[in-house]
């Protein structure tokens, strides 16, 4: 299988502290890969860093066998790289048409001549920014403010955001964050729908959901990768058990 | 359809603006309209806030008051003058964007003050204190009222321009970026560039209003381009009002008719405009075209509610 996404050695120190050590993982194309480990494992941190949000210490980021690291945050959904975020992250005063509508173009507008023509010419972005609104079944709220959203709304819409960017790679922070366990269901059943399309990364701590989809799961603690393995083995693994119970 | 009746407005406005104030307030109104207006696209829909604004108006007033002084035609200076305008904002907001929020706003202020000082010491280009006097206007726009016509007709192809810029998607982008910075760079824009636009947007169109200014009163007083200028942009956008696209030209029309009746009535009058503002920030915060938006919705409300009620009466007495 073709590796998407490469990471090798990826460390990250904040003065003394290194929050993340050394880790390298690679994600094969298609599949979900998953992240977890107990709070304070650093996989906030090490998502950030392959996101472009923090630049790493040492380390590199390949994606599609080239070198991306520390490339800033703005260039990666160009590349065919999307990010859902922790916290519901969306645009609030803004509809859920235009919160979609807008990152679609992002990726899409050919020319800085597009900056300046009407939002009634971009036909083939307004038929998109419907189906993928309807996708994430938030047809009927299309023209309400993000803000007026419930919670579980607007983690879908936060997802039909991402989705706008028509990413390759989605890397999925802590997706079920907050929702109620219906929303909870719904979105794991999103992520599913999604992972024929899209390679996802995901990072999640409701361990149902990560063991029930992944496909491989790499465990951190204490920002160092303690295993790796499908999730049969990462059941089974007594390094994993320790690290959750806080044995050494 | 909002939008549609508030130009239908503006042109009433236009037409009947002189009949409603003397000539030079009603073109000032109007130069200080593209002002508030434009520096609204950077406060309003990016989130910017800068005390910068008056570097440009004054830069642009210089360079184009120089021009006719120098023999230059109008239709060179203006162009020239904004041009500037344009080229000084994208080296100062390149350093500008670079930071956010208080810093932002310290270094915008701080950039206006270093235009400033240069204008006041370098008196034989400037003029210093006194202002650059002698600026004579073009014999077709001799009269106060030609020169009015002309100044509507600029007026209207800069409100024309900004109302393209903030229904394209650049306008969308704006309101990213002022909604949710850190989002707005995730889905692929660059954020520090997309400011660095909208900055010199508002500097530029600031800097057309500035090259018109010194046709007035034939002059450019160096407090044109003192900070506290840039203090009272800021004041007359938020006094109209951020969260519309006209509104900002209500809190010019307000302000200067405030300021002229004021200013003739009592020397203290600043005291007074200090207290409107302290009331407009605290209960107004949409402004005064908030508030009037406001007041039609509840007229509205209570003419349906009365019509209901009438109806009600018309079916039962039937």
């Amino acid at each position: 299988m073709n590796k998407i996404l490469k990471i090798q050695n990826l460390t990250k120190n904040f003065g003394n502290v290194s929050a993340v050590s050394n880790v390298s993982i690679e994600v094969e194309e298609g599949t979900i890969h998953s992240i977890i480990g107990p709070n304070g494992a650093g996989k906030s941190t090490f998502f950030n860093m392959i996101s472009g949000v923090i630049p790493p210490s040492e380390g590199s980021v390949y994606y599609k066998d080239k070198d991306i690291t520390g490339f800033e945050s703005y260039k990666l959904p160009h590349m065919g790289i999307a990010k859902c975020f922790q916290i519901t992250n969306v645009f609030p005063k803004l509809t859920v048409r235009e919160n979609v509508w807008a990152s679609i173009f992002s990726c899409s507008h050919k020319s800085k001549i597009d900056l300046f023509k009407s939002m009634n010419d971009f036909e083939t972005i307004d038929k998109e920014t419907k189906k993928i609104i309807t996708d994430v079944g938030l047809s009927h709220k299309i023209d309400d403010k993000a803000e007026e959203l419930s919670h579980g709304q607007q983690r879908m819409l936060e997802m039909a955001i991402t989705l706008g960017a028509k990413p390759d790679l989605l890397l999925l922070d802590e997706p079920t964050q907050g929702l109620a366990p219906e929303a909870t269901v719904e979105m794991t059943e999103l992520i599913r729908k999604l992972s024929k399309n899209y390679t996802i990364l995901l990072i999640e701590h409701k361990m149902h959901i990560v063991m029930e989809i992944s496909k491989i799961i790499t465990v951190l603690n204490f920002g160092e990768k303690i295993e790796e393995g499908s999730p049969k083995q990462i059941k089974n693994s007594k390094k994993v058990q320790d690290a959750y119970l806080g044995r050494k | 359809m909002k939008n549609k009746y508030s130009f239908i407005a503006l042109i009433i406005f236009l037409f009947v603006g002189p009949f409603l104030f003397p000539n030079a307030t009603i073109t000032e109104m109007l130069i200080f309209g593209i002002v508030a207006i434009s520096t609204n696209i950077m406060l309003g829909y990016t989130g910017m806030l800068s005390f910068g604004q008056a570097l440009f108006f004054g830069t642009s007033a210089y360079i184009s008051g120089l021009m006719l002084l120098g023999g230059f035609p109008l239709f060179l200076a203006i162009p020239i003058a904004t041009l500037g305008s344009f080229v000084i904002s994208l080296f100062i907001g390149y350093f500008c964007v670079k930071r956010e929020g208080l810093y932002f706003i310290c270094l915008t202020f701080a950039f206006n003050q270093m235009f400033y000082f240069i204008a006041y010491v370098w008196t034989e280009v400037t003029g210093g204190e006194d202002g650059l006097v002698g600026v004579e206007r073009p014999a077709y726009i001799d009269t106060q009222l030609t020169f009015y016509i002309f100044t509507a007709v600029m007026f209207l192809f800069a409100v024309i321009a900004l109302y393209k810029i903030v229904t394209s998607p650049l306008g969308l982008i704006f309101k990213l970026i002022r909604e949710n910075a850190s989002r707005a760079e995730a889905i692929g824009y660059n954020v520090r560039f997309y400011k660095l636009i909208s900055f010199s947007i508002a500097s530029t169109f600031t800097g057309l209003a500035g090259s018109l200014y010194v046709l007035i009163h034939s002059m450019v007083p160096i407090d044109q381009i003192h900070w506290l200028k840039s203090g009272d942009i800021i004041f007359m956008t938020l006094f109209g009002g951020v969260g519309s696209f006209l509104g900002p030209l209500i809190g010019v029309v307000g302000y200067i008719w405030l300021s002229d009746t004021f200013s003739i009535i009592w020397a203290r009058w600043p005291l007074i405009m200090g207290v409107i503002f302290a009331i407009v920030v605290l209960y107004f915060r949409g402004g005064v075209s908030e508030l009037l938006e406001n007041l039609f919705k509840k007229y509205k409300s209570i003419s349906r509610k009365t019509e209901h009620e009438q109806d009600i009466k018309n079916t039962k007495l039937n």
